[in-house]
This record gives structure tokens, sequence and C-alpha cells, in this order.
């Protein structure tokens, strides 16, 4: 990186500034010597200095203060770049946090976005609250963004093609020479790649750059397609999630891989939300279709296992199912046009006749990679259950591919973002084409040295300019229903880069900068379009009244051909390719946050695997040494009721030791570890895309081999499987075992929830025998905790039966100080706020938003897959994953079939926690409202308190994560640090200022946010002014992980307030408590999860699996014969269930 | 000291008819050995010239030694994580190290103190000993929960010291009990020692040749004459320290168990840990103690002091301690049965049939398996077998207390959490090398001061009682 030339800002005429003093007449007559002068950083000779003496460096020492005092135009704000806040307080106060509206932009959706900002350093992504949609909530991969923004990899200057650096006017004019010199011929050899964008700025330029360029391509290419089906029906569908009382979901995970999740899931959960029976009636009744185990398939309440490569069939089944139930004329011909799929009929017909029952509120979904005749045959489905989606007219994405660019290389090849070298179809040469193009542009975010594209470009002679991170660009975009979202810097963009518009507005011959661009489109999209209006529209982050107009697609049964499912056995697999939880289609692959929170179901990190099912596992001899499941019903004998079941993918100390497998298409190979995936179809092996990096940056690549001068990227490429026809399902694999294993990171070893009642469920037949399902096991029948108060409301027990074990309990916190200015009025003297939180198993989907969102609030340190395979994570929310399967009580398989259920854990603050008994030093203590604190100067690191931690929240610095570079941890005191590694430390930009940041050997956990707190706290001190009124408003604390939850499971606000959310949550007859038989008292409880089973099913079960599961006497578990047969109405309850309808 | 048959005038008549034999007990010191001889023996082990075998063993323990403080300079410098502790696995080999040192240094103070309460006076062979050994394994002990802390610099907050802040230790920590515990156990073991050795160092100081030997003796004996009230007031303090150590002896190891008990962790959470602790420590101390008995009473010919009556009677202690542990083991599944709680059910289980089967299985053959044998004399009377015995009960302890700390740990209430230690070469080396430390001040101890206690050896041997027949 080269010196920074240090600009001495000028005012502008009507600034307001200081007195301007001169010191010299040079100075005064701005003469160019003194400008040069004024402008070096050191004064002359300052680096040839060999021996300083004392009057040198006094002489140095005067001309550096002199220098230093140069700005001589006073203290302004940064100019030209206010902006509107969002929440406004009357100045930027040091150390309060300031939030402005944005978008995070996705290739399909924008998601609308708050940004904290610290002194205009953006630290955390939050969701608008504006966006009805989100209601403020976000997904990882938004949350995560704000670190890519510091990611210490990316490109931090445009190079050109002779290797020279280019300041952002030499990129400026370099693009404008570029555009001159394309008008000659219209454009012809001019060639635009760029990943899909929902901006009408971009939109608006490459309309301009079409029309000023009628011979160039303009391509739009993802690895990933989300709008099939708009592409089918001319359409794009917006399922009502919230409205729909039947949903069925044909292999389409809309819960957990879109851009639209955060919607969707937020409208999904809004519909599971039930306390009461009647309620509980009224809950969504998922069915899902798919073939690896996806969130969705986990919230399933019918889960049917189908390969991906034969659902399109099964899409067409079902219409003509629905069709044919309400007697339409076509479905006879459309049933008989699918072919060679063997599916149980049962599961089918009592589907859909379920949806049929709804009509009208019922829905059927589809995922991007079904066919086109599918997304037809969905549609007709939907029309006649009069289901709840809308059909809207969104801009139709380009309909130039990436494979006709490869095809007819351009000469002049601009390449905007993405990263095609990398994620290209195997039958599209890519590289080729670069190579063929005499003039290459590549706007990228990482350099040559850290991105695959970046690299090629390099060596193909092309130029690079590196791009801006979104919060450092003006923009705008679209939302799933096309509301009008901004893009707005939040800071100076850190280094020497440009955005995407800059680089297109010469093409579309404009010469404004992105800001007037914005404003422009603004203008044209906006009724109003004054400043006031514009200053609005970034205050608030949406344009109310922009959504895309309401379309009519016709699609008729007749369009939709014959299909025969391609024959699938062990030996000719087929392949689902998924986009990864961690790094998507490999853009992320840079991101520690991303890259550290667990795959939801399988919960390996930093790396991918190939999921394959139980069955082929068997096929492959892989049998598990130990029995999967216990013992299933009955009483547990004694020599039974313990023995360990492991995760079957073998566990040698501790680690995951996974077989390596080689995956055979054709003439691509992939190898990557084997992991077995209960719930996977039989014949599918599931892939993620976005792993096995060649060129990439810190976090991308493998530590060891780096440090030995190697880039090796994290798990396996599996790209050479995509082909430009099909880019999510192949067929046809084999697979062989190498004989060779490998470690694989992952953070919950195990499976089964060994028949504890920690994940308490129940379904809605249960509900409604017994509104007490969940208060089971063996806390019914621990003694009492709370002495005589047993029977007092949990608001009056918080504040009055004595609690915490602080050795500085605090007063009684009701009564009024014994002071003077109380007498008399110590009925007035408000009663502290007691903290809770519930977490509603029930909403959960396991989508890591929280995970992402408390580690970006709480400057939780990323350790590396190192450390995390030494078991040594640091998240201090985890999303536990449990999997079930009553039906399976045969010795030593491996369920095929399973449910799983996630319970998110952090600390449960105990009112009589464990933890602070046991620690010696005193430094987690009590709070008087409840909160279970930790000093961390004050711990020395015992560790004693993470032992005694029932729910093992706690989190100790075994290493300085904060300090050292991953790699070096072990070097100690040797090693490099961070900061001097690093002199820009980046990722230390991104630390929240108001939370410390932990050294070694110091214990950490979840602390309520207690920064959050204080910080509400301290606002309704301020408003409160004389009156006693300082009670924070129910809702005004946001703790992190709520917020950012897109399911709303997490409550949190005044226990001892009956009104509050957090309060009526925890009154819930589906409230409970974990391990609290141990006397904890968590203060965070837990709403017991319910599936709406249709009876009718194949598989119905009325007893939850997780309570089948459950033996012995502690658990109430479940009926000596285990689960009900399928469809049994007449199937005895639980025994716990008999044992608590009191 | 003296024994009288002061009650024959009540002897019933019967005896005088049937004549029974005399019971012989068995002399403490064999071969009729004078005062002179026992002053030789033991001055002489520390007034000969220093044998070559002392110099090799000591360097051997110097390099052994530097493991443990290299291993502690490297765990300092660069953090807990050079252990192989994670999470669930809060405590590993340090506090399995520390548990496992402190019990050894159990049998001296039981030796000096109980027995000598309950006048038992083969104790005086071994005590000197044993107490030595107490005092370098608690040493050794100390350095492990003192440098498991992640700010090892901060150990000091652990001292209730007054401040500013108000800030005190958390005095309902049973880790804050083993700080006093620990520390007052350490400070009376040693003054007991010391004590106990002032009339011996006034012997090596009147024998010394060598004006530096004179003045180090002279500097430690504080002046001892030898004079009646000196013995008087020496007999008074010794009896009083003895009493003041005999519940130090239960407490230590009592309070190291509350460490576990007080906890919550399944498996940790047991009323049986104070009196198994005990039993336990009592029985490693022991083996312990036979351990370097048995070569010094080889290497310096102390058969006529230490004989096969104090081998005998060890032996036996190692059996009955080692059953009650045996005991203490069965009556753990009893409870975890019993209790009806399957998260103790399930650590107990899971201790025997678990991951960690292996150490639970070494563990009880080596303590309850290969004590019974001490059931026979044959087997007691080959000390090579003894030896090789209380080696057993070593490890098989040390793994009493890796099963008990770390199986505990490692599957808890929550199956999510489970997971699996395993050591790292830095916890490894840092233990191994304690055995240097000990053998350094154990070597400088034989060196240097008496190993046995002249005195009174003098006063159990049988010229010291002439009129005892």
């Amino acid at each position: 990186m080269s010196k920074k030339v240090f600009e001495h800002p000028v005012a502008q005429p009507g600034e307001p500034t200081g007195p301007s003093y001169w010191r010299s007449l040079e100075e005064r007559n701005k003469s160019p010597e003194f400008r040069t002068r004024a402008e070096r950083e050191f004064v002359e000779g300052a680096s040839a200095i060999t021996s300083v003496e004392r009057r040198e460096f006094l002489m140095l020492m005067g001309a550096s203060f002199g220098l230093a005092g140069l700005g001589l135009a006073g203290c302004r704000e940064p100019r030209n770049h206010t902006l509107p806040y969002a929440k406004q307080p009357e100045n930027t106060i040091p150390g309060v946090a300031t939030y402005y509206a944005s978008s995070f932009p996705g290739e399909f959706a924008n998601q609308p976005i708050l940004v904290e900002t610290h002194q205009h350093r953006p630290t955390k992504i939050e969701g608008n609250p504006s966006h009805r949609a989100n209601g403020g909530a976000s997904s990882k991969f938004a949350q995560a963004s704000v670190l890519d923004m510091y990611d210490p990899d990316r490109a931090q200057a445009s190079v050109a093609a002779d290797g020279s650096v280019l300041s952002v006017a030499a990129v400026r004019a370099f693009v404008r020479g570029l555009a001159t010199s394309a008008k000659a011929n219209a454009g012809a050899g001019l060639a635009f790649l760029a990943r899909p964008s929902t901006s009408p700025t971009r939109a608006r330029l490459v309309a301009g750059l079409k029309a000023a360029y009628p011979k160039a391509r303009w391509v739009e290419y993802t690895p990933v397609e989300q709008n099939s089906a708009e592409r089918v029906l001319g359409a794009r569908a917006l399922p009502d999630y919230a409205k729909a009382r039947r949903v069925l979901s044909l292999d389409r995970d809309f819960l957990g891989a879109h851009d639209t999740t955060v919607e969707d899931t937020r409208a999904y959960s809004s519909a599971r939300r039930a306390d009461t029976v009647e309620e509980a009636e009224k809950m969504t009744r998922l069915y899902v279709v798919e073939s690896t185990f996806s969130l969705t398939g986990a919230a399933a309440d019918h889960r049917l296992r189908a390969s991906s490569s034969h659902i399109s069939g099964l899409a067409i089944l079902f219409a003509a199912e629905v069709l044919a139930k309400t007697s339409n004329a076509a479905a006879s011909s459309l049933k008989g046009k699918v072919s060679g799929i063997n599916v149980d009929a049962k599961w089918v017909t009592e589907c859909v006749a379920d949806l049929v029952a709804a009509k009208g509120e019922a829905l059927i979904v589809a995922g991007d990679h079904l066919s086109a005749d599918a997304h037809r045959a969905v549609f007709l489905a939907n029309q006649v259950l009069g289901a709840a989606v809308k059909y809207v007219a969104a801009p139709s994405p380009s309909s130039l591919t990436i494979a006709a660019l490869a095809a007819k290389p351009a000469e002049t090849l601009v390449i905007l973002g993405g990263n095609p070298a990398y994620d290209a179809p195997a039958d599209v040469n890519f590289g080729a084409a670069i190579k063929a193009a005499k003039t290459v542009v590549r706007l990228g975010y990482h350099g040559a040295s850290f991105d695959e594209t970046s690299a090629a470009v390099k060596a193909a002679g092309g130029t690079f300019l590196a791009s801006s991170h979104y919060l450092e660009s003006w923009s705008d975009g679209r939302t799933l229903s096309g509301v009008y979202v901004p893009v707005q810097p939040m800071i100076d963009p850190l280094f020497a880069t440009v955005t995407e518009l800059d680089v297109l507005a010469p093409f579309a011959g404009s010469d404004k900068d992105a800001h007037a661009l914005v404003r422009e489109t603004f203008n044209s999209l906006s009724k109003d379009s004054s400043d006031e209006a514009f200053a609005a529209w970034l205050a608030e982050g949406v344009l109310a009244g922009t959504a895309f107009v309401a379309a009519k697609p016709a699609v008729g049964a007749e369009q939709i051909k014959a299909f025969a499912a391609p024959a699938l056995s062990f030996d000719s697999l087929e392949v689902r390719l998924v986009p990864s939880v961690h790094s998507g289609d490999g853009q992320y692959a840079n991101n520690g946050w991303l890259a550290e929170a667990p795959d939801p179901m399988s919960k390996t990190v930093w790396e991918n695997v190939i999921l394959v099912s139980p069955k082929f596992a068997a096929k492959l001899a892989i049998e598990p040494s130990e029995a999967f499941i216990n013992k299933i019903g009955g009483e547990a004998d004694f020599l039974h009721s313990g023995a360990l079941n492991r995760n079957i993918n073998q566990l040698v100390d501790g680690r995951l030791i996974c077989r390596i497998a080689t995956l055979t298409l054709g003439d691509k190979t992939v190898t990557g570890p084997l992991f077995i995936m209960p719930g996977m179809a039989d014949f599918t092996v599931g892939l993620q895309l976005g792993f096995g990096r060649r060129v990439g940056g810190r976090v991308a690549t493998r530590v060891p081999e780096r440090l030995a001068g190697r880039t090796v990227g994290n798990g396996f490429d599996v790209y050479p499987f995509v082909s430009a026809s099909e880019s999510a399902v192949r067929t046809g694999v084999k697979l062989t075992l190498t004989g060779a294993t490998v470690a694989v990171g992952n953070m919950q070893d195990h499976w089964s929830m060994e028949g504890r009642d920690i994940v308490r469920e129940g379904n809605v037949e249960d509900l409604k025998k017994n509104e007490n399902f969940a208060k089971l096991g063996i806390d019914g029948h621990a003694p009492a905790v709370y002495g005589k108060d047993g029977a007092m409301a949990p608001a009056l027990k918080a504040i009055t039966t004595p609690r915490g074990n602080s050795a500085y309990e605090h007063p009684a916190h009701s009564i009024a100080p014994n002071v003077a200015v109380w007498k008399g009025h110590e009925s007035e003297f408000p009663a502290l706020q007691q903290w809770g939180m519930s977490i509603d198993l029930n909403t959960c989907t396991g989508c890591n938003a929280c995970v992402t969102a408390c580690q970006s609030e709480n400057n939780i340190p990323v350790v590396g897959r190192e450390q995390v395979l030494k078991g040594r994570n640091m998240h201090w929310i985890r999303l536990d994953r449990y999997f079930f399967d009553g039906r399976a009580a045969a010795g030593n398989a491996i369920p095929e079939d399973p449910q799983v259920t996630f319970m998110g854990v952090a600390c449960q603050h105990c009112e009589t926690a464990p933890c602070e008994t046991v620690c010696p030093a005193n430094a987690t203590v009590h709070d008087d409202q409840g909160l279970n604190t930790m000093a961390y100067n004050r711990c020395i690191g015992t560790r004693y308190c993470a032992n005694n931690c029932p729910y093992k929240v706690r989190r100790f610095n075994f290493l300085d994560f904060n300090k050292r570079v991953d790699g070096h941890y072990y070097e100690g005191p040797l090693g490099p640090e961070k900061a001097v590694k690093d002199p820009a430390d980046l990722p230390q930009l991104q630390k929240n200022p108001d939370v410390s940041v932990r050294m070694r050997g110091v214990m950490e956990k979840c602390t309520y946010c207690v920064q959050r707190i204080q910080e509400a706290k301290i606002q309704a001190k301020v408003r409160a002014r004389n009156s006693a009124d300082i009670n924070v408003r129910d809702g005004v604390i946001q703790v992190a992980c709520q917020q950012a939850c897109p399911a709303g499971a997490i409550e949190f606000g005044d226990i001892t307030d009956p009104k509050s959310r957090v309060a009526k949550a925890k009154a819930s007859t589906r409230s409970y408590g974990a391990l609290t038989y141990l006397n904890t008292r968590p203060r965070t409880t837990y709403q017991a999860k319910l599936r709406n089973l249709n009876l009718r099913m194949p598989g119905a079960n009325l007893v939850p699996l997780s309570r089948v599961e459950m033996t012995g006497r502690e658990s109430h578990g479940a009926p000596a014969h285990g689960a009900a047969p399928h469809g049994d109405t007449h199937a005895k309850p639980a025994h716990g269930a008999e044992h608590h309808a009191k | 000291m003296a024994h009288a048959h002061d009650s024959s005038s009540e002897r019933p008549a019967i005896l005088d008819k049937v004549r029974p034999a005399e019971l012989p007990r068995s002399p403490l010191i064999l071969n009729n050995r004078g005062f002179h001889w026992i002053t030789d023996k033991v001055c002489g082990i520390v007034e000969e010239e220093t044998p070559l075998w002392w110099k090799i063993m000591f360097g051997v323990a110097l390099f052994v030694a530097s493991f443990t403080f290299i291993g502690l300079g490297y765990l300092v410098s660069t953090g807990t994580g050079t252990w192989g502790l994670r999470s669930p696995v809060g405590w590993g080999w340090a506090i399995v190290n520390f548990v496992f040192w402190v019990g050894i240094g159990h049998a001296g103070t039981l030796i000096s103190a109980i027995l000598c309460l309950l006048r038992q006076k083969w104790r005086t062979s071994i005590n000197r000993a044993a107490e030595a050994m107490t005092i370098f394994a608690v040493c050794c002990a100390g350095l492990f929960p003192l440098f498991h802390v992640g700010r090892v610099w901060f150990g000091w907050w652990l001292l209730p010291l007054p401040n500013q802040n108000g800030i005190w230790p958390q005095f309902r920590s049973p880790l804050e009990w083993d700080v006093f515990a620990v520390s007052t156990y350490f400070t009376v073991s040693t003054l007991f020692w010391y004590m106990g050795m002032i009339p011996d160092l006034g012997v090596i100081r009147d024998r010394a040749t060598t004006w530096w030997r004179k003045a180090f003796y002279s500097l430690l004996a504080m002046g001892w004459r030898g004079g009646n009230r000196q013995w008087s007031n020496f007999e008074m303090a010794y009896l009083l320290l003895a009493g003041l150590s005999t519940p130090l002896v239960l407490s230590v190891h009592t309070i190291v168990s509350f460490d576990f008990a007080v906890s919550n962790v399944p498996g940790w959470h047991t009323t049986i840990f104070p009196p198994y602790f005990v039993a336990g420590a009592i029985f490693s101390g022991f083996a312990m103690v036979l351990t370097l008995m048995l070569p010094l009473r080889a290497i310096y010919r102390l058969h006529d002091v230490i004989t096969q009556y104090h081998i005998d009677n060890m032996c036996k202690i190692i059996l009955a301690t080692g059953t009650m542990v045996g005991y203490a083991y069965a009556t753990e599944f009893f409870i975890a049965a019993y209790s009806g709680n399957s998260f103790e059910k399930f650590a107990f289980v899971n201790r025997a049939f678990g991951q960690y089967w292996w150490a639970y299985w070494i563990m009880v053959s080596c303590n309850v398996i290969t004590p019974q044998l001490f059931w026979f004399k044959k087997v007691r009377e080959n000390h090579s077998l003894v030896w090789i015995i209380c080696l057993f009960v070593n490890v098989g302890m040390w793994f009493e207390r890796f099963v008990i700390t770390v199986t505990s740990l490692a599957n808890d209430y929550l199956p999510s959490s489970w997971g699996y230690y395993s050591p790292t070469i830095v916890d490894i080396f840092t233990f191994f090398g304690t055995f240097g430390f000990f053998s350094v001040l154990f070597l400088l101890f034989i060196r240097f001061l008496p190993l046995l206690p002249m005195a009174e050896l003098k006063m159990v041997s049988p010229q010291a009682d002439p009129h005892a027949h």
C-alpha cells in the first residue's frame, strides 16, 4: 500500500471555519514550495537521520508539531457526507451509537437494515423495523457482512495492467477512456459480466449502457439461482406464510437458504405461535418433501424424504392430486405424465386432502432447482387451492448466460464483482474467456492474492479495480416485494476503492457520482422528489408505496410435458448441491464469523462435508460401533440407561473423524470427508458450495498450509459438478471410499438427547389432552424449590423470594433506601425491574442469526478451525441440535428419518447460580436485577464456574484469541500480535466499544447484553427527570439475539411486569425451565415445541418422538410400546400426560 | 516411657496356673543396637562423603524437575490452551495431579500425629521421612492449583487482603477453602517436622567437624542443649502439635474433596467424598512411604530400625484403606442406582463403561485388587513385591482422581456439550517433572537432614527401658 498523500481540506465557501492563522508569508501567499513542504508527512531528510542529536531532535519535533497544526480551518464534520439519523440524537455524542438505515444487497432481494455506528465506524448490523416484513430481524449473512468490511485481505488499491497502483481519479479516468474507446464500434466486442442485483439505479445504468452500446453484451451470472419460478411464470410469486394454514414445501428451503429467509421465517413463525388449544389448532401445518435435511425439513410437521431429481415429478403428482380432489378435468392427464417415481401414495393423498380441506389457506411452494414444469404444476395447484400467494411483476433478469459469453469471448471483458473463475459452471471454460479478451477489467473486493478471478485477470494482464464495501457505497435496491430501499455509506471508503455504479456510469453516459445517480433514481420512483423526501427515505430506510405491481401469470396444464424420473441406485446416486451455510456460494468464504457459525444440522464448521444417508452408509459397511438410540420405551434398566450414544460418524478422542470419499460424475471428481446424516433421501448425496477456494484469504484457506507457504482452501470445491444446465441436482454419480480419514471441525458431538427431558415437545393432540405437558420429567418430582412461595406468581417470586448468591447481596431492593428524601414516600419507590428471557422452541428454526448477532455485539473472537477441533469455540449462545427417532428401536441401526429440534442455550442467569458460589475470586456475582454478571477484570480463570454450570454456557479464553494470530497461538509472546502483524488491524475496528475485549485466561459468557440494558436504563432515567418513573418500557431493550431473530422466538424484558411480553411468554402453559430440579431457578426459560400433526398421515406419532425417547421414571417417557402405529388415533397418551393432567 | 508390670497383684490366679507363654512384642529395633549405633547410623548418612549414586540421582532429578518449570513457563507465557483442557472439561491433569500429590502428603502427618497420639511406637522409624515426603508432596501439589488458573499473576487475589474496593475472595467457594486448608496443612506439617528434628539437629551440630557445618546446624538447632527443661518443653510442644495436626489430616483431604462434592456435577456431588478421599489419601500416602523407604532401607542398611514389623504394619494399613476405597466405589454405584436420579446413574455407568472405561478399570484393578495380596504374609515379606504393589497403588490413585475429575466433567447434563479430554505433551511433561522436583527436595533432605528421628528411636529401643523385663 502506498503512503497516503495528506491533502489538507480547504474550507468550502459558507462553511463555518475557525480563524485562519498563518505563520509565514509563503503560507499566506499559498506558494507552491510551501504546499509541497506542507504536504510531506515528514520534513525533508527526516528518514535519513542516522544519529539524532538534541538540537536535531528538537528541530524535527518542532517541525512535526508545526505540521500537525496545519489543519487550520478548524474542526469540522466531514464534508459532503452528512447523513440523516435513523434514531435522532441531538448531536453525535461520543460513546453513544448512531444508527443509519441502509440495506444489505442481495441478488434477489435486499434486506433493509440499520447500521450501528460508533463515531462513524460501523460495528453492527440490525434489521430495519420500518420494513414490516422483516420487523427488525436480519439474517446471519447480513449480520456478518460488517466483518467483511474490515477484512484485512480486502483489496486496498486498484492495480493497472502494468502493475502500478491506480488512484480513484485514475480509475475514473481509465473507465472513461474505456467507455470512449468502445464508443467507436457501438460496443462490439465489449461484454460485461455481473452478479444479479436489485438496484434500480444499476438497472437504469445498464439500460443506458445498452442504449449507448447496442452491440455490447450484458451478462448476469449467479451460481445459485433464486428466481427460476419467475422465469417460468413471468411473474414473481410472493407466498404469504403468515396467512397459510397448510404449507407444502417441495424441496424449497425457505427457512434456510434464500435472500428472503428473514421475511419468510418471520411470516411462517408468526403463524406458528400458539399457547392455547384454540391457537394451536389454527397453527400452520408444514409438509416438506426434500432430499437433504434442511432447516425447513427440521421445522416440518411431516417430512417426506425423496430424491431431488424426483421432486419435479412429485410436484406434478401433487398438483394432479389437488386437481383431482377438486374435480378438475386436467387431473388425470397430468397424473399420467409422471413415471418412474416410487412414493408412498398415502402420503401424497392425505397431504393433498389436508391442503384441499384448507382451501384458501393452503399453499404449495417449490424449490428453485425444480423443472419449469414443476413450477407450472405448482402454480396450477395453487390457483385451485386459492393459495395465499401474490404474483407481482418484477424486473426480468438478463437473458444472456455465462455459457454464451464464454462460447463467444469478448475483446473487452468487464467483470463486475462475483468470482466466475471459481464459481462458473464446470462446462463453461471461463478462464479461457479471460485469457481470450484483449482487455480485461475486474472490479473485485479481493485482489489477485485472495481471489481466483482477480488472480486470473492479473495473469491475463488485466486491470484490477478495488471495490468498495456496501457500507462504504451509495446504491439502492428493492426488497422481495419491491419496496425501494437505499444503500448508503456509513463511512468514507477505508481505501481507494470504487463501486459498481462508478464503473457503469461512464458507459451509461453519465458523469455523475453514485450519490447523484441514486438521487436521480429516487426522483423517478418517489412521488415527492424534494430534498426532505430524500432525507426521509434515507432516514426511514424504506420508501412507502413502491412495491411491485400485481401480475397475472397464465399457465395451462397442457404446457406440462411428460416427466420420467431418472433411475437412482447406490451405484448411480444423485447429488444435491446447496449453497453453504458458512460461505454461501463462496462469496462469504473469508468471513470468520460465518466460517465458525456451525452448520445447524451437521454442526460442522470451517469446511464442508459429503452428506450421505444412513442406508447408504450401511451399504458402505459403515456401522455404528454403539447403539445409536437407547432402548426405546419401557423401564430403562440401570445398566442400559447410560450407554453412550455417540455421533456415529466415528468420534475418536472427541474429534469427528470422517472417512474420505470420492464422487465421480463423468470425468469430474470431487473428494471430501463423508458425513452420515440421518434424514437424507437414500440415494441423495448432499454437497455444499463455496469451499475449497484455490486462491483465498486467511479465513478461506487452511492455516497449516498457509504457514507452510501454500494456499489450500478449507473444505473441498464442488463446482466441478455444477454444469451450465444443471446447477443444483446431478444424477449418475458414483461414490467410492478412499480408505483415508480426516478430522472435521464440529461443535456438537452428540446426536441424541439421551432420553433426558431437556427439550420438551408436544403436539396439538397432546396439548388438548394436557395443557401442561411441558411440565414433565424429573422436575415434577423435585421438591418445591421456593419453599412456601411455591404458589406465588413468578413475577412476585422474583422480587421477594431470596435469590442470588452474591456475597454483596443488595439490601432488599424493593424497599426504599433509608434516606431522608424517601421518608413518607416509601410506597412510591419503584421496585427494580427484573430481567428475564423466554425462548420459544416452537418458532425457533435454528437459523444461527442469533449466534452471529451475539458474536458481533459482544466482541466474541473467532478461534479458528484448529481450536474448534480442540473444543474451544467461544460462542455465547449455541443452538443445540437433537435428533429423535422413537420409531427405530433396532439396536445399532442409524435412524433414517428422525425428527430434529433446536434449542438455543446461552447463560440462563440462574437466580441461584451454581457458578457464583464456586468462584474463589468473587468474579461472577449477581446483580440486583437478576443478572448473573461477570467481572472480567476480577477473573483469574480457575474455570470452576464453567465446571459447575449445568448448562455449559461459560466460555474460557484458553489462548489470546483476540491478540494473537490464528496459527501462531502456540508461540506465545514470540508469536506475532495481530496489531503488529497487521498495523491497520482492520477487524479490531469492528469491535463494539461498549463491550470489553477479553484477554486470555478469562471466563466469559452471555451477559443479557448488559450494555444495552444500561443504555436503556440511562435513557429511562434521563426521561424520568424528577419523577420516579425510571422503569424501562417493555420492548425498549432488545438483546442482540432477540433483535436478530427472524422467528421472534426470543423475548426479553421485565418479568415482574405482568404485561411485558416476556412475562406473558413465561406465563404460557408451554413454559418450562431446563434442569430446574437443580434449584438453579433460571431466568431464561423455554416454551415447549409443538408439532401440528395430521394424524391421518403415515408415520404420524401421537406421542412426540422426543418424549418417546425419554426413559425411566424421571422423564415420564412414552408408553412401553413407544410410538403409535400409523394414523392410530386411539393410541394411549403418554404416561406423563396422565400423571400431570390434574 | 517406661512400662511396668504394676498390675501383678491383680493378676487372676488362673494365669499362674496355666502359665501362658509370654506374647512377645516385636522389638522395634533389632539386633540389640545401642544408642551409639543409632547416632552413628543416622548421623553417618549426613556426615559421610556425598555418595556417587546421590550425585547421579540428584542430577537426574534436577533434569526431570526442569520439565515442570519449563512447562509452567510455557503455560504462563502462552496460555492455558497449551494444556489439553477444553469445554466442557475445565479441569484436567492439573487438578488430578494436585489431588494426587496432596493425597500422598497425608501419610506423613498421619504417622507423626495420629499414630503419636495413639502411641503407636513403630511410627518412630518412619515418621521423619514420611513427614518430609508430606511437605515435599504438598510443594508439588501446590504448584498445580496455583498455575492452573488462567491468570496466575493474579493468584494473590485468593488471599483475603484488605483493599480499598472492599472486594474479598468468595468465602463460599471450596477453592478458597482449599487455599486455607492446604496452606495451614503445609505450615503445621512443616513446623511439626522441623520441631521434631531439633534434638537431632543438635546432635549433628555437636558432631560437626567443619566450621560451615557447625554454623549451618547451629542455626537449625536453635540452641538445643538437651536439658531437662528443654526436653520437657519439647515433649509438650510435640504433643500439642500432634493434637493440632490430627484434625488437619482429616480436614485437608475433606476440603479437597469439597472441591468436587460441593459442586453440582453428577459424579462429584456425593456426600461420600470426604471419608472416601481421606481413606484414599492415607492409602496412597502409605504406598508412597513404602515406595521411598524400601529403597532407602536397602541403600543405608536400615534393616535394624525399619523392620519387617514396620513393613507389615504399613502393608496392613494399605490393605485396610484400599478395601475401604473399594467399598466406596461400590457404595457410589449403589447410591447412584438408589437415588433414582438418571444423571447420577448415568455418571457412574459412564465411568465404568463409557469413553473412559479404561481409566476406571485401571483404577479398580490397582486400588482394589492389587492390595488384596497383602492378606498373605509371604507377599508382605517379599519386599520387591511390596514395592511393586505400592507402585500400582500410586498409579491407581492417580487414576482415581482422573476418573473422578475428567469423566464427570466430560459427560454431564446436556449431551450437546459433551466432549472428550486428552492431555497435551505440556500436561504430561509438567506432571512428569514434579517427580523430579519431589526427588530434588527429598534427596536434599536425606543428604542434609537426619533421615530418622534419633532421639525418638532411642526412646523406643529396648535399652531405653531397662526395667521392662
